[in-house]
C-alpha cells in the first residue's frame, strides 16, 4: 500500500498543487492573448498525454494521434453550432473520437497487425482525413447548420458556454481553468490505470506481448481498450483547442501528427509528467523560433528530434531524474 | 485415470518440412511427463501447437474431452495450459511481483492475488529478489521467474521446456525436488536433455525422433532401449536419409 | 475507342509515377529494413538541384538525369554517415531521426529558397492520340521508369556489387565472417537509393511543380507502395504501384481527384489487413 500511495497519489497530489496554482495566478498574471496562447498549449499538453499513455505505456506508436485530436475539434464545432448549446457538444466532441479509435483498433489489433504496419495504417488514415477535409469546400458539404469549409476549416467555431444557459459564454481565463482541470483530469485518470491491474496487464502486453498472451490474457482487448482512451483524451484536446483557435485542416496535418511524437520522445517514454513538459517547452521553443528573422521553425523541430534521438534516447525527463539519481548514490 | 489432454494424428508443416507427424499424444490427470529428443526432434513446435501459438495442420487437440484446435493462445491458457517457454520469456521491465501477480490475478481477486503471489514467491524460492526488475536477473533466476509466473495462475497443466538450461547444478537440483512438489497439484509435461535429472523425476517418458513418438514406456525401459541410444548419439536406424535433413 | 485508350494511358502513367517516386525507398527498405522517412525530402532535393543546374545554365536532361542523382546520393553517405548508421536495428528510431530529418531539410530549404512555387516545364511537347493530345514528357517517363527496373534488376541479380548486397541483407553476420564490410554495404546502398530518389525527384518536377514541402505529397504514397509491396524490392513495387496507381487513376476518373487519391489509401490498408507482410509476403516470395 506504502508502493501505491509513493507512486500514484503523491504524484497526484503534486498535480493538483501545481494545477490549482496555474489556475490562480496566470489568468491574473497574463495578457489576453497569452493567456489564449496558454490555453493552446494546455490542450497540446493533454494531447501529448493521450500519446505518452498509448505509446509509452501500451506500446503503441501511433502516427496518427492528431486524426482524433482533429476529430474531437469538428465534432465540438460542428456540434456546438447546430445544438446552439455546447453542454451537449463537449461529450460528443470526446465519445466520437474515442468511438472512431475503437473502430480503427479493431482493424488494427483484431487483425494482429505488426508495430510497422501500424505505424503506416495509422499515418494513412490520418492522411485521408486531411485530404478529405481539406475537399470539403462548398454548400454541399453542410452537416445542419455547419459548413465544414475546406481549406478555411469552420472560423465562426463558438466558445464555451455555461452548462444550459447558451448566452453565457465563458471567458477566456475561463476556458483557460477549464482546460488546466481537463489536463489534470487527464493525468489522474492515467495514472489511476496505470495503478490498476487493467494498467498492469497493459504494461505487460508492451513488456512481452506473447507471455501475456500466454497467461491467458487477450492482449488485443487491453491494447483495443487503451487506444480508445488515447483516442477520447485527444478528442478532449481538440475540443479546448477549438476553443482558442478555430478548427481547420491542419489539425489532421501529418506536421501535428509529428510534433506530439517529438514532445513524447523528448519529454521521456513511458513517464507521463515528461511529455507534458517535453510539449511545452518545445511550443515555447517554436513561437520563440517563428519570431526569429530567418529561421524556419521546422529546421528548429527537426533537429531536436534527430538529436534526441540520438543523444537522448530515453528523453529529457528520464535522464534527468536518472542523473540525480546516480548524483544521490554517490 | 482420465485423460486431461489428448492429441490425435497432431502434424504440423512447414513448407515441405513436417515438424510434427500425426502425434498422438494422451497425457492423464496428475501426471508427470517426460518429453525427450534430440534438437529439431519437433519438441518445442509440438508444444506451439498444444499452447495455440501454431495453428496445426491437421489433427486435434482436446482438452478434458474439449476440442480447442485452433483456439487463440491465450483461450487455451485459460482453459488451464500454462507453458514456460525454452527462452524464458519473461517481461523484463516489470519487478518479479508484479509479474507474479499480474498472473495470479487473473484467476483471482486481489486479496486473494496478493497472498497468491506471496505463497508462490516462496515456494519457488525467490522472495528475496521479488522487488527486482526481471531485466536485471541472470538466466537461471529468470527461469525461476517465467516458473513462478506460470505457477501462479494455478494451471492444470504445465509445460516445461526445459527448465534447467543454464542453471548450475545446485539450481538444478533444487528445480528438481520444485517439479516433484508442484506434481502434488498439477500435471506436468518436461522436456530435458540431462538424463540424471529424468530419471529423479519422471515416471513414463516419451521419446520424439523426427516428429514422431519414437517409443513411450516407463523411464527404465526407454533408458534401456537400443534405438534410443542410437538416436541419442546420431546414427539413425529408421530414416537415414531424412535424418540429415532434419540434423 | 480513344477514350479508352487514353485512360489506359494515364493508368500507366500513374502506375510508372509511384514506382518511380517509390523504387528508392524501396531500395533502402529492402536492403536495410531502414523505413527513411526523409524519402519525399530527398525527392525535393533532386528536383531543387535540377532546377539550380538549368538556371546556371546546364542543359535540361543532364541536369535531371545526373546532377540531381550525384548530389542527392553525397547528400545520402552524409545522411548515412551521421544518422544511419548510429540507428541500425533500432527500426522506430531510425523512423523517428529521419523524420525529424525531413522537418529539418524542408525548414532548411524554406530558408533558402523561400516558400514559393518554382520549377520548369516539361519537355517534349505533345503526342495526339485520335482526338486526344497526350504529353510526350509523360511517355518519356513511362519508357524511362522500365528502363530504370530493368537497370536495378540487372544491378541486383548480375553484378558482384548486388550479389554481396544480396548476401548481406540475407545474412550480415555470414557477410561479415566471409570478409564484407556490411557498414561499407550499408552506405553504398543508401547511396543508391538516395540517388534514385533524387532521379525521381527531378523526374516527376516538371509536373508535379517544386516547393519546399513537395515532399509530405509523396511520402505517404511511397511509403505504402513499399509496405503494400511487401519485402522484395521489385516485384514488390511493380505489383503494388500496378494496384495502387490503377485503383489512385480509376477513383480520380469516376469521382474527384480527392477521392481518388482517398481509394488509394484505403485499398492499401484493405490490402494490409488481408495481406500483413504486402504482396510479395505472400506471392511471388524470394523474387528480387
Amino acid at each position: 500500500m506504502n508502493d501505491a500511495l509513493k507512486s500514484t497519489w503523491g504524484p497526484i497530489a503534486l498535480a493538483v498543487v501545481a494545477a490549482l496554482a496555474a489556475c490562480w495566478y496566470l489568468p491574473t498574471a497574463m495578457e489576453l492573448f497569452a493567456l489564449i496562447n496558454a490555453t493552446v498549449f494546455v490542450s497540446m499538453a493533454i494531447l501529448a498525454l493521450s500519446l505518452a499513455l498509448v505509446w509509452g505505456y501500451g506500446g503503441i506508436l501511433c502516427f496518427g494521434q492528431a486524426a482524433f485530436f482533429g476529430l474531437g475539434g469538428y465534432t465540438y464545432a460542428v456540434a456546438a453550432i447546430n445544438l446552439g448549446d455546447t453542454t451537449g457538444a463537449v461529450p460528443l466532441a470526446i465519445l466520437v473520437p474515442a468511438c472512431f479509435a475503437l473502430l480503427l483498433g479493431y482493424f488494427l489489433f483484431y487483425g494482429r497487425i505488426s508495430d510497422v504496419y501500424l505505424g503506416v495504417i495509422t499515418l494513412t488514415v490520418t492522411l485521408i482525413l486531411f485530404k478529405f477535409i481539406n475537399s470539403t469546400a462548398g454548400d454541399m458539404w453542410t452537416i445542419g447548420q455547419a459548413p465544414l469549409g475546406g481549406f478555411n476549416g469552420i472560423p465562426m467555431t463558438p466558445p464555451l458556454n455555461v452548462p444550459g444557459d447558451m448566452t453565457a459564454m465563458l471567458m477566456p481565463d475561463q476556458i483557460f481553468i477549464l482546460a488546466v482541470i481537463g489536463l489534470l483530469l487527464c493525468y489522474i485518470v492515467a495514472k489511476l490505470i496505470l495503478a490498476s491491474h487493467f494498467g498492469r496487464v497493459v504494461v505487460a502486453v508492451k513488456e512481452n506481448e506473447l507471455r501475456a498472451e500466454l497467461l491467458g490474457y487477450d492482449v488485443r482487448l487491453y491494447k483495443l481498450i487503451i487506444f480508445t482512451i488515447g483516442g477520447a483524451m485527444a478528442g478532449l484536446a481538440g475540443m479546448f483547442f477549438a476553443n482558442c483557435v478555430f478548427v481547420s485542416p491542419t489539425m489532421f496535418s501529418l506536421s501535428y501528427s509529428g510534433q506530439i511524437i517529438i514532445w513524447v520522445i523528448v519529454g521521456g517514454l513511458g513517464t507521463l509528467v515528461g511529455p507534458v513538459i517535453g510539449c511545452i517547452l518545445l511550443q515555447m521553443l517554436t513561437n520563440w523560433a517563428g519570431t526569429l528573422e530567418g529561421v524556419d521553425p521546422n529546421l528548429v523541430l527537426g533537429a531536436i528530434l534527430v538529436i534526441a534521438v540520438l543523444v537522448l534516447p530515453k528523453g529529457l525527463l528520464p535522464t534527468i531524474t536518472g542523473l540525480i539519481r546516480r548524483g544521490h548514490d554517490r | 485415470m482420465s485423460a486431461m489432454l489428448e492429441t490425435s494424428g497432431l502434424t504440423m508443416r512447414f513448407g515441405g518440412v513436417v515438424a510434427v507427424d500425426r502425434v498422438d499424444m494422451k497425457i492423464n490427470e496428475g501426471e508427470l511427463r517426460c518429453l525427450i529428443g534430440p534438437n529439431g526432434a519437433g519438441k518445442s513446435t509440438f508444444f506451439k501447437c498444444l499452447t495455440g501459438q501454431y495453428k496445426p495442420t491437421a489433427g486435434t487437440i482436446r482438452l478434458r474431452d474439449q476440442d480447442v484446435t485452433g483456439w487463440d493462445s491465450f483461450a487455451i491458457a485459460r482453459r488451464g495450459v500454462g507453458i514456460k517457454t525454452q527462452v524464458p520469456s519473461v517481461f523484463d521491465g516489470i519487478s518479479v511481483r508484479d509479474s507474479v501477480l499480474i498472473s495470479a490475478r487473473r484467476r483471482y481477486g486481489a486479496a486473494l492475488a496478493r497472498s497468491r503471489t506471496d505463497d508462490v514467491l516462496n515456494r519457488i524460492g525467490i522472495q528475496d529478489i521479488a522487488g527486482k526488475p526481471i531485466g536485471l536477473l541472470s538466466h537461471g533466476s529468470r527461469q525461476l521467474v517465467e516458473l513462478a509466473t506460470v505457477v501462479a495462475s494455478e494451471p492444470d497443466l504445465i509445460i516445461l521446456d526445459e527448465p534447467t538450461a543454464g542453471m548450475t547444478a545446485e539450481e538444478t537440483s533444487r528445480t528438481a525436488s520444485l517439479i516433484r512438489q508442484l506434481n502434488e497439484r498439477h500435471a506436468i509435461v518436461v522436456v530435458e536433455h540431462d538424463m540424471q535429472f529424468i530419471r529423479s523425476i519422471a515416471k513414463t517418458v516419451t521419446v520424439f525422433h523426427q516428429g514422431r513418438i519414437l517409443i513411450e514406456d516407463r523411464v527404465e525401459v526407454v533408458m534401456n532401449d537400443p534405438t534410443v541410444r542410437d538416436v541419442y548419439l546420431g546414427k539413425d536406424p529408421i530414416r537415414p536419409a531424412a535424418g540429415r535433413v532434419m540434423a | 475507342m480513344d477514350l479508352v485508350l487514353v485512360i489506359l494511358l494515364q493508368i500507366v502513367t500513374s502506375v510508372a509515377m509511384l514506382a518511380l517516386i517509390s523504387l528508392g525507398l524501396a531500395v533502402i527498405f529492402g536492403m536495410m529494413r531502414v523505413i527513411n522517412l526523409a524519402h519525399g525530402e530527398f525527392l525535393m532535393l533532386g528536383a531543387y538541384a535540377a532546377i539550380l543546374a538549368t538556371s546556371r545554365g546546364i542543359n535540361l536532361w543532364i541536369s535531371m538525369l545526373i546532377v540531381a542523382p550525384v548530389s542527392v546520393a553525397i547528400i545520402g553517405v552524409v545522411v548515412e554517415r551521421l544518422i544511419i548508421r548510429r540507428l541500425y536495428g533500432r527500426m522506430i528510431d531510425t523512423m523517428l531521426a529521419t523524420w525529424g530529418l525531413s522537418l529539418a531539410l524542408i525548414g532548411l530549404v524554406t530558408m533558402i529558397f523561400g516558400n514559393t512555387n518554382s520549377g520548369f516545364s516539361a519537355p517534349l511537347g505533345s503526342v495526339a492520340i485520335g482526338g486526344f493530345r497526350v504529353s510526350g514528357y509523360e511517355l518519356f517517363l513511362i519508357v524511362f521508369t522500365l528502363a530504370l527496373l530493368a537497370a536495378v534488376y540487372a544491378v541486383i541479380r548480375f553484378t558482384r556489387l548486388g550479389l554481396i548486397a544480396r548476401g548481406t541483407m540475407q545474412n550480415p553476420d555470414m557477410a561479415a565472417a566471409l570478409g564484407i564490410d556490411p557498414s561499407k554495404v550499408y552506405a553504398v546502398t543508401f547511396a543508391i537509393g538516395a540517388a534514385l530518389s533524387g532521379l525521381a525527384g527531378a523526374l516527376i518536377a516538371p509536373l508535379s511543380g517544386v516547393v519546399p514541402t513537395m515532399g509530405t505529397a509523396y511520402i505517404a504514397k511511397a511509403f505504402i507502395t513499399v509496405i503494400t509491396g511487401g519485402a522484395s524490392i521489385l516485384a514488390g513495387t511493380l505489383s503494388a504501384s500496378g494496384l495502387l496507381g490503377t485503383v489512385n487513376t480509376l477513383g480520380s476518373f469516376l469521382t474527384t481527384p480527392v477521392l481518388g487519391e482517398v481509394a488509394l489509401l484505403a485499398a492499401a490498408i484493405v490490402l494490409l489487413r488481408l495481406l500483413p507482410r504486402g504482396i510479395t509476403g505472400r506471392f511471388l516470395r524470394g523474387s528480387l
